[in-house]
């Protein structure tokens, strides 16, 4: 039977003869790149729908096809995007018992006004018993301001907010017009939520609104609450004036519509956005004509100017589509206006998108850009120095043979993130500030960051980090000092047990700090912990969970001790829900338990404010009141490096006056990635054409 | 025959029935939940998180649940809860490079252990059949994910070629055999590390049936007619010990299917593997169900071809 010998001898032969020569071919393959780029995740894009997107993955690729209206620009300062322009103004109403009043006080404030600008006073009106005055700065500080001249004293409004079990439709206007004694003044709802501003009697409203709506929308889910707002009606508004001659990559125009179009999008409920709560506050949008949106706010809310990065979804291919399509259709294959052009997704494996030569701003130098999904973190590595991808987020401890090498380009930054221990304030051990001022002092973080991060991050210093606009650099870290440390505890009234353990009333200095199991660095933190609290007579048990079980037993119920998490964070400055101590609750983020008057009325009053400096004036004294209270044990911001081949890519990308400027990839605030539309490699520069 | 096939095939669907409720529950008992955007969104409110639940039917008792995702996959509507796009889509994109990959794991593993079950059997107890045994056992100890680091690091260290995915990007190719080239370094490295347990343990079954099979009356008759030994060898002998090879391949269908789960994460190769790990990560409670109902059902199937198949090649074999 010499055949069936050959083929059991053959066959393998032939598999192995043929993997020999696929290696040599693969081997000796040109490895001249095209004039594309490639980037790689680890995750793949749920979606390329922005609006539905919440994954780093969807952001990166979304961000080249679409624009909003603003942009932070290199240096995150806000910039208009597919905004040429735009104005902020802010109507504020006072009601007064009758019109004389209201006249009275328009009289008594025009003869008090010294400078009008420095209130940014534009004009006023006396409407009735209502007294209108138009800033050209939305807020509260300056009507509190114009109002202390009134001589009279206004009427105050109240705002009862609702989330009803189901559509409100027209409960909340039939409800202002069968009970005029509760003088409403202006009546807001959307699907399941309304909001009603009013004069009247605020217990004797809510009561009877309680009974109107439990009759009309049922009794179970209905949620009512006192917003806390100014006592006059504050309304802002933004005008956007849209730019010229923009077009959507399949050539239809952009105009107001397409605005207006995303908005009722991201408030449709069936589109499911995790978006949809950044624009909550507005009252109303309207597209006066095509180049103008104007955005009218419920009231003062200065983090929402930032909602409008946002992409713009066209609506000449979407309107008519029931979003429940969308995933099938749009999501796969996206039209926006932005340099590049969706081209294709082959799930699992890359999405490549190509240049829009129509793009607004000019034509990008790349033919296109190719987005890898590389799941495992090593092979990752292999791809960049293969170059199979262009670009690597390096980890810490391989940043110092990276940087030694120059064949490579490092971008460093602080991330806007930091890791913490939260301690449950809750628990008495914890609520003395000696004891937490202690436990600050006891861990060594400087070790952590040499041990844990290679020494490529830096000492967090409180709940803002270091490249943000509004970070507050005078906030002194705490020190290591162990014996300091033992100094506040006895002080505290912790003396050292039989066992060495620090005992107060008979109780031991014992608790357990918890964390999710798969993140090398938490647990490297809660075993260098629990070292140094031992040095200073505190038993700490250290146990890990998975994340899910993590978060949805023992953080979003309250029940710990102490925990190791980190915030990774946005560039916005609102952290309300964070730390406000109306949001304590199950599920809710500030699940320390951390309340202060004080840090309550700045989280408030800087979601009033509009002005850049106050701004960074009151987040500075957030950020100091807070560290000073430390209800978290602040450790640190780890720094994020990206790394390049030197010789992959320049920028070449249009200058202030005309001009172009042309330079190695540079690290800017905004990360390496700022100028990606004006990249380009180096051994394409010929075909140029600027 | 025809009763065999039907008393099997009723069978098989209480059991997937089974299956499906207990696949299910497990999955469920899971914590955690599908949300895409994460627990700790600050910004996603509670009014999203429900119109969320209650678009997926996750507001619903766990019985329920189990009705619709059920009713969903048998009418083709059974949508993903991560994109929404119809798991049977999703999952039929993903088979191909399965099938692929799988196939040339499949070809490896009979191909050579074949070949090293015989030349061991030949040689029984002889230094060549000791050598092959060692190599065999070593292969079956050692760790998939283990092999594929080294593979993946020794490859891109000394030849610096890529080894990701189903082909090189960004490259222009040539020629359609270098483009053939490619696919195939491609789908034979991830093949070759999933193939070496295969092999081995291909190889030992081959061998000790050979053994076994030897030692059989006939093969000493045909001995005594004076055959040549090539032809008692591979013609009576072999022919008569194929049988574990069927066995195998009844074996090997499922992963067929299902993919490999860490192989194909670190050769970034797009299978059903990796699907179904994404899914697990990500509780997308109708991707998993419909990818274990599947994968369970072929399984089934594929007990039922092997057993058909033992009939066909084996005449002592009867189908009752």
């Amino acid at each position: 039977m010499p055949r069936v010998r050959t083929l059991i001898v053959g066959i393998p032969l032939l598999l192995t003869a043929v993997t020999a020569v696929s290696l040599w071919s693969v081997a000796r393959m040109s490895s001249d790149k095209k004039n594309e780029m490639y980037i790689g995740s680890i995750g793949e894009p749920t979606t390329l729908n922005p609006l539905q997107a919440a994954d780093s993955a969807a952001a990166s690729v979304t961000g080249v096809i679409f624009n909003g209206l603003l942009k932070y620009n290199a240096d995150l300062v806000i910039e208009g995007d597919l905004a040429s322009g735009w104005s902020l103004r802010q109507r504020s109403t006072f009601f007064f018992a009758s019109p004389e009043e209201a006249v009275q006080a328009a009289a008594n404030m025009e003869s008090q006004l010294v400078d009008r600008a420095a209130l940014h006073l534009q004009k006023y009106t006396v409407d009735g018993d209502r007294l209108v005055l138009e800033l050209g700065m939305p807020g509260v500080s300056d009507s509190q301001k114009l109002a202390a001249m009134f001589g009279v004293a206004p009427r105050a409004a109240k705002t009862i907010g609702i989330t009803a079990p189901k559509p409100l439709g027209d409960a909340l206007k039939d409800f202002a017009a069968q009970n005029p004694a509760a003088q409403i003044v202006r009546v807001w709802f959307n699907g399941n939520l309304g909001e009603l501003v009013f004069l009247g009697d605020a217990a004797i409203v809510r009561a009877a609104l309680e009974k109107f709506l439990s009759e009309r929308t049922g009794q179970e889910g209905l949620v009512l609450e006192d917003i806390v707002a100014p006592p006059f009606l504050a309304e802002p508004e933004v005008i956007f004036t849209l730019r010229e001659g923009v077009r959507w990559q399949d050539g239809a125009p952009f105009t107001s519509r397409d605005v207006k179009f995303t908005y009722n999008a991201l408030m449709d409920d069936r589109v499911a956005s995790p978006r949809k709560s950044d624009y909550e506050l507005v009252l109303s949008l309207d597209a006066p004509d095509e180049r103008t949106v104007r955005v009218v706010y419920r009231r003062p809310f200065s983090p929402a100017l930032e909602s409008w990065m946002m992409s713009v979804l066209p609506a000449h291919l979407l309107e008519d589509v029931a979003p429940d399509q969308w995933p099938l259709t749009f999501n796969r294959a996206p039209v926006g206006t932005g340099p590049f052009k969706f081209a294709e997704w082959k799930t699992n494996q890359f999405v490549r998108v190509v240049r829009n030569d129509d793009y607004f701003r000019g034509r990008p130098h790349l033919d296109g850009i190719v987005f890898r999904v590389l799941p495992d973190p090593l092979t990752l590595r292999l791809a960049f120095e293969t170059r199979q991808i262009d670009f690597w987020g390096v980890d810490p401890w391989a940043v110092g043979s990276f940087r030694k090498d120059d064949r490579f380009t490092l971008f460093s930054a602080p991330s806007n993130s930091y890791n913490y221990i939260g301690w449950n304030l809750r628990k008495p051990m914890f609520q003395d500030l000696r004891v937490r001022e202690a436990l600050a002092h006891a861990v060594n973080v400087d070790q952590m960051i040499r041990y844990v991060l290679y020494g490529y991050g830096e000492q967090s210093t409180g709940i803002f980090t270091p490249e943000m606009w509004f970070f507050n650099p005078k906030v002194k870290p705490f020190i290591n000092d162990p014996e300091k440390a033992r100094a506040l505890l006895a002080e505290a009234g912790w003396k050292p047990g039989a066992d060495g353990i620090l005992e107060k009333d008979g109780q031991r200095f014992a608790f357990t700090l918890i964390t999710n199991n798969g993140n090398a660095i938490r647990s490297d933190i809660a075993t260098l912990v629990q070292a140094d609290l031992k040095a200073v007579g505190i038993e700490v048990t250290v146990e890990m969970y998975e994340w899910a079980v993590f978060i949805k037993n023992f953080v979003n119920k309250g029940e710990f001790d102490a925990v190791v998490l980190g915030w990774a964070l946005g560039q916005g400055y609102d952290q309300f829900q964070i730390w406000h101590s109306s949001q304590t609750g199950p599920d809710q983020l500030n699940m320390v338990g951390y309340k202060s008057a004080e840090a309550d009325r700045l989280l408030q009053q800087i979601r009033e404010e509009f002005d850049r400096d106050t701004i960074i004036k009151l987040c500075g004294e957030l950020q100091q009141l807070i560290y000073d209270d430390q209800p978290y044990l602040f450790l640190f911001v780890p720094q994020g490096t990206s790394v390049m081949w030197k010789d992959a890519f320049r920028v070449r990308r249009p200058g202030p006056d005309g001009t172009w400027i042309d330079e190695p990839v540079k690290m800017t605030k905004a990360g390496w990635s700022a100028y990606l539309e004006w990249f380009y490699r180096p051994e394409y520069a010929a075909q140029l054409e600027n | 025959m025809t009763a065999f096939i039907i008393r099997r095939l009723l069978v098989s669907v209480v059991l997937l029935f089974f299956i499906s409720v207990i696949s299910f529950f497990i999955i469920t008992l899971t914590p955690g939940s599908p949300y895409p955007w994460g627990e700790l969104n600050p910004k996603v409110s509670e009014e999203v998180k429900r119109v969320f639940r209650e678009k997926f039917h996750l507001d619903r008792p766990l019985h329920e649940q189990y009705a619709f995702i059920m009713r969903d996959l048998f009418t083709g509507d059974l949508r993903s809860i991560k994109d929404e796009r119809p798991v049977l889509q999703k999952i039929g994109e993903r088979l191909p490079a399965t099938l692929v990959l799988n196939l040339g794991a499949l070809a490896l593993s009979l191909s050579f252990g074949l070949l090293l079950g015989i030349y061991g059997a030949k040689h029984a107890g002889r230094p060549p059949d000791v050598i092959t045994s060692i190599i065999a056992f070593i292969f079956i100890a050692l760790p998939g994910f283990w092999v594929s680091y080294l593979v993946a690091i020794a490859l891109v260290d000394w030849a610096a070629v890529p080894i990701l995915g189903t082909h090189t990007i960004g490259v222009a190719f040539t020629d359609g055999a270098q483009v053939f080239l490619d696919r195939w370094w491609h789908v034979m490295m991830p093949a070759s590390i999933l193939a070496i347990g295969g092999i081995a343990v291909q190889s030992r079954f081959v061998r000790a049936s050979m053994i076994e099979t030897l030692r059989e009356d006939y093969i000493r008759t045909a001995r005594a007619k004076g055959l040549d030994e090539n032809a008692v060898f591979y013609r009576h002998a072999l022919r008569n010990s194929i049988r574990p090879l069927i066995t195998g391949i009844g074996m090997l269908l499922p992963a067929l299917i299902s993919g490999a789960v860490i192989i194909e994460n670190i050769f970034a190769y797009p299978g059903m593997g990796r699907l179904g790990y994404e899914a697990v990560l990500e509780r997308d409670y109708p991707t998993l169900v419909a990818l274990n109902f599947v994968t369970a059902a072929l399984v089934l199937l594929g007990n039922l071809v092997a057993d058909l198949l033992y009939a066909v090649v084996d005449p002592r074999v009867r189908l009752e």
